[in-house]
């Protein structure tokens, strides 16, 4: 395997600390251009991570997994695009037209952040293509220091010497249509280079095997070292102790941050269960004596932000692991994004997976898959559509046929994933959309809330009928969705009128309809959605206007559910505390002030007229028939 | 003949205007002290000509602060407590010649024609109606100093203990009756929503939050009807009470009333007596008011060049959904306020 030969010729790589160091180098400096490139702001700790002090690694840490989830979510979107181009020649029409909306669903998620990074710093847009594309040949050059570890072998350097001139190159000449090709070309450059490292790497496994353990405590010890020494004397720059000095030199700069995964993912096994409960017990008290004091959410956990607890998981697929911290960072929101990134990166595991000897392979997979999700639901609690998603793929698995090979059972599963995103997904967002076509008439005055990926498909649909109609966008902080929305819209050309949710009586009379997305359908007719469709809904009802909430079946839930308060997630609270002078600083130090950021709620079905599924337009409370006959729709 | 207003008023204007006088305590404070300014100059004579001062001078207010309804609600006080006196001083100086004004009897009541009334002529100088009046004015002022606090006193008839509160935004009788019921009340906890995008419920929870024995929440105004099933008792101020039990609240209330409406939750509105105003409203398009939108969304963000963005003060909420409304005087039903209206105001001076 690839990986783990890599990961050896990383820990042969310590021993060189000299040769290492060297190497380092150029890294670090490449670290700060794009910390600066990402935000200005670290550029600073970027800077004094060459002093490596340990704490500012943590702090940093954080950072430095949101560039690499924005990193990945660029990624997954070229990746969709390719998938697009490697389509087989299609024979029907519209599967050419359902990947498109499986692409754009995802894409147009993945990219938000990339443009919140990027906009500040170019306006115009052909600087920002050409940033796209720097960006891009950055973070396929970058995929080797992140993803193996962060030592690396002469050879391994070279040729990323050669990848980042190839990129420089790319990014000079290319400035807005190539983006893709360029990537291609970088990919290209990427594999032979991991090709190269691998072989080289696999000659010098054999050496150091057996230091592993050792080295990797030596390391630990180190690290515990230099943090005592750092609080100790401050500033200082050395560590006191002879033996300890080289041990702390070479933590200082190898283990740096992205390092800290693989290294771990390197050590026995004995070694797994002491790291995760080693680093959250100094930063995790402090916050989990804090949340979820108010005493009605008591039961509801609110995810873990602790980024280390996910990530030093040697038994999760890095695709896994770098999902689980995009949940947790609301970088992929949103239902249906959330099941896509899912289903990517299951497909991934499931690629990757070897059954272990004299096991099952379904069997096998599933114990392997359900740790995975685990660990999803760790991160960010899942998702209806995700879960439905998951569910669906372990049916599938206990219905694989014994007598067939590995290599085509994983194509089976890997169709499957490819068929769930195009039919569940894909295909529902434009059935929904074709029967909400007959819904919007000229002169329509569409009223909708925060962020939908469908909502906005149906508008852009509506629009490319050239239907005449305006769209009211309904916000709420702390989140502010709805701002994304309001892009989407206003980049597809509609007249948009933006409210926040305060505001809603104003804006309700001049509204015709009412749609809503929805996080997932309740067994009882409820909608579950994010926090504030109940009320939109309920003043919609109020001026008697029509009230349409659009959802896949796949986001049908069996759960029953009659408040927003037994089962729900609690989002950041220090979301609501508004930058600059506002009066929530600090409320934690005030023991009777809880600020309270609820992530959905539920809108009775008597404030819904109806909603679209892909199947016929319902009222709510017909869930529990489809849910009925709901495996035989899409297959 | 053109009206033209007084240095202190352009002075009040001007300083309501860019907001060094704020929230309508002071405002009717302010406005008051104008008037009794009025009263005590020697530029009137009778009665009628005292209330053309005043009528003239509200109305400039009016036109100058649309918004600022107590201005015209306490014109209109001073109107009535002119008429009042005058009637008094006149009875007196007739010597009780027609003893029907000083008692009335079931059968003067059903028997009085109007015609009494209508034959007033208010402008015939009066002895010592200066004198009565400022002497009335001083009981208006501490009606207005102390309705905070009677509203405040009423707390313990309305809150028990270990009850879950909603509130919205930041109203200052609504402070004082939530601190009085944290000191009267064991556990209560009380709900507050932010009402973006000023965030003014922040300066509640926080005020809120200095007392002992309390459990305060903030929640954005989006989870309002998510938390209404746990809710109690919705207590909120209003910018001021209409001629039909309405309110004219901050931007949210209707939904909130809403809400509490659908979870069956009394909703209780503070409006000390001087918001009272006579004003037959009942769609917002008629008041309201927007406010800068850069609080809403940035200016600069690219969205925001096209799209068309409203950040509205006020919300209109409709009787129905008020159960009660607790004023100085005491608690009354909505669809009693006609009554206090005629009882607050002269029927003459609706229109100013």
């Amino acid at each position: 395997m690839v990986v783990t030969s890599e990961q050896s010729s990383s820990t042969s790589a310590i021993t060189k600390q000299k040769k290492q160091r060297q190497r380092n180098r150029p890294r670090n400096k490449r670290n700060r251009l794009e910390d600066s490139e990402a935000k200005p702001k670290q550029n600073d700790s970027a800077m004094q991570k060459s002093n490596s002090n340990p704490q500012q690694n943590t702090s940093t840490d954080k950072t430095r997994e949101q560039i690499m989830a924005e990193r990945e979510a660029k990624k997954q979107a070229k990746l969709a695009k390719k998938q697009k181009l490697n389509a087989p020649a299609t024979t029907i029409i519209t599967e050419v037209e359902q990947t498109t909306i499986t692409k754009k669903l995802t894409t147009t998620t993945t990219t938000t952040t990339k443009e919140q990074n990027l906009l500040p710093l170019h306006s115009t847009n052909v600087a920002d293509t050409k940033t796209a594309s720097e960006a891009s040949a950055i973070s396929s050059t970058d995929v080797k220091p992140t993803a193996p570890a962060g030592e690396k072998t002469r050879e391994q350097i070279k040729a990323e010497r050669e990848a980042k001139k190839a990129a420089k190159h790319a990014a000079k000449s290319i400035k807005s249509n190539n983006v893709d090709a360029a990537a291609d070309q970088l990919s290209d450059l990427q594999v032979a280079t991991k090709t190269e490292t691998a072989s080289a790497a696999s000659a010098l496994t054999a050496d150091h095997e057996k230091k592993k353990p050792a080295l990797s405590k030596a390391e630990r010890r180190a690290i515990q070292e230099a943090q005592r020494a750092a609080k100790a004397q401050g500033q200082t720059k050395k560590p006191p102790g002879g033996v300890q000095t080289a041990g702390a030199n070479s933590v200082k700069k190898a283990p740096s941050v992205d390092a800290t995964p693989v290294k771990e993912q390197r050590d026995d096994k004995h070694d797994k269960h002491e790291s995760p409960a080693k680093s959250p017990s100094k930063s995790g008290t402090l916050k989990a004596d804090r949340e979820c004091k108010v005493k009605l959410f008591n039961h509801l956990v609110s995810a873990d932000k602790d980024a280390s607890l996910f990530i030093n998981d040697p038994n999760v697929h890095p695709s896994m692991a770098r999902l689980g911290v995009q949940y947790a960072q609301r970088t992929i929101v949103g239902s249906n994004a959330r099941c896509i990134a899912f289903l990517h990166a299951l497909r991934q595991v499931v690629q990757d997976f070897e059954t272990p000897a004299k096991k099952e392979f379904g069997r096998s997979l599933d114990v392997a898959v359900k740790h995975h999700v685990d660990h999803l639901n760790k991160c960010r609690p899942l998702a209806v559509s995700v879960y439905n998603a998951y569910k669906q793929f372990k049916n599938q698995l206990t219905q694989l046929p014994t007598d067939t090979p590995e290599t085509e059972l994983k194509e089976l599963l890997g169709h499957f994933i490819d068929t769930y995103i195009e039919n569940q997904i894909g295909k529902a967002a434009q059935a929904i959309s074709s029967s909400m076509q007959e819904k919007i008439t000229d002169g329509d005055v569409l009223l909708t809330f925060a962020c939908s990926s469908l909502i906005q498909f149906i508008c852009e649909e509506a629009k490319r009928r050239k239907v005449t109609f305006r769209v009211i966008v309904v916000d709420s902080r702390p989140f502010c969705e709805g701002q994304e929305m309001l892009r989407r819209l206003h980049a597809c050309g509609i007249p948009c009128t933006y409210v926040l949710i305060n505001a809603i009586s104003y804006v309700m009379p001049e509204a015709t309809k009412v749609m809503l997305g929805a996080h997932a359908l309740l067994a009882n007719g409820y909608v579950m959605a994010r926090t504030g469709t109940a009320q939109v809904a309920l003043v919609a009802n109020s001026h008697n206007v029509p009230v349409l909430v659009c959802c896949e079946t796949h986001k049908f839930s069996e759960r029953f559910q009659t408040d927003a308060i037994v089962y729900n997630e609690l989002c950041d609270p220090n979301l609501l505390v508004m930058d600059g002078k506002c009066c929530l600083n600090n409320w934690q130090s005030k023991s009777r002030l809880t600020p309270l950021n609820l992530s959905y709620d539920i809108t009775p079905p008597e404030l819904v007229s109806a909603v679209v599924t892909e199947v016929a337009i319902l009222p709510c409370t017909s869930v529990p028939v489809i849910l009925r006959i709901k495996p035989d729709i899409g297959y | 003949m053109r009206e033209q207003p007084l240095k202190e008023v352009t002075q009040l204007i001007h300083a309501i205007k860019i907001g060094l006088v704020e929230g309508s305590y002071s405002i009717t404070n302010k406005t008051l002290d104008i008037f009794k300014y009025i009263i005590m100059s020697k530029s009137w004579d009778s009665a009628d000509a005292l209330m053309q001062i005043v009528r003239a001078q509200s109305r400039i207010l009016q036109a100058a602060l649309p918004q600022e309804t107590v201005t015209s609600n306490i014109a209109r006080r001073i109107l009535k407590l002119t008429r009042e006196e005058f009637e008094l001083l006149q009875a007196k100086v007739q010597h009780f010649a027609d003893d029907s004004q000083a008692s009335l009897s079931l059968h003067k009541l059903v028997t009085q024609t109007s015609e009494s009334c209508v034959s007033v002529d208010y402008s015939v100088p009066q002895q010592g109606l200066r004198e009565a009046l400022l002497d009335h004015l001083q009981e208006v002022e501490t009606e207005l100093e102390t309705s905070s606090e009677n509203i405040s006193v009423q707390a313990e008839e309305h809150i028990h203990s270990s009850e879950i509160i909603l509130t919205l935004g930041h109203s200052r009788s609504v402070e004082n009756f939530l601190k009085r019921a944290i000191k009267k009340r064991q556990f209560l906890t009380i709900i507050v929503a932010e009402c973006a995008p000023a965030c003014r419920g922040h300066n509640l929870a926080a005020t809120l939050a200095q007392e002992k024995n309390v459990e305060i929440i903030v929640i954005p105004d989006a989870s309002i009807f998510a938390m209404m099933s746990r809710i109690n008792k919705v207590i909120i101020g209003t910018h001021s009470v209409l001629a039909n039990g309405g309110l004219r609240a901050a931007c949210g209330a209707n939904t909130v009333a809403l809400a509490a409406k659908h979870y069956s939750v009394p909703v209780i509105v503070l409006a000390p007596m001087y918001k009272l105003s006579p004003l037959h409203l009942c769609e917002q398009d008629a008041f309201n008011m927007v406010g800068c939108a850069e609080d809403v969304i940035a200016y600069d963000s690219v969205p925001a060049r096209d799209a068309k963005v409203y950040s509205p003060m006020f919300d209109y909420v409709a009787p129905e959904l008020v159960t009660l409304f607790i004023s100085n005087a005491g608690g009354h039903a909505p669809s009693y306020v006609y009554r206090l209206l005629s009882e607050l105001y002269h029927p003459d001076d609706l229109e100013l």
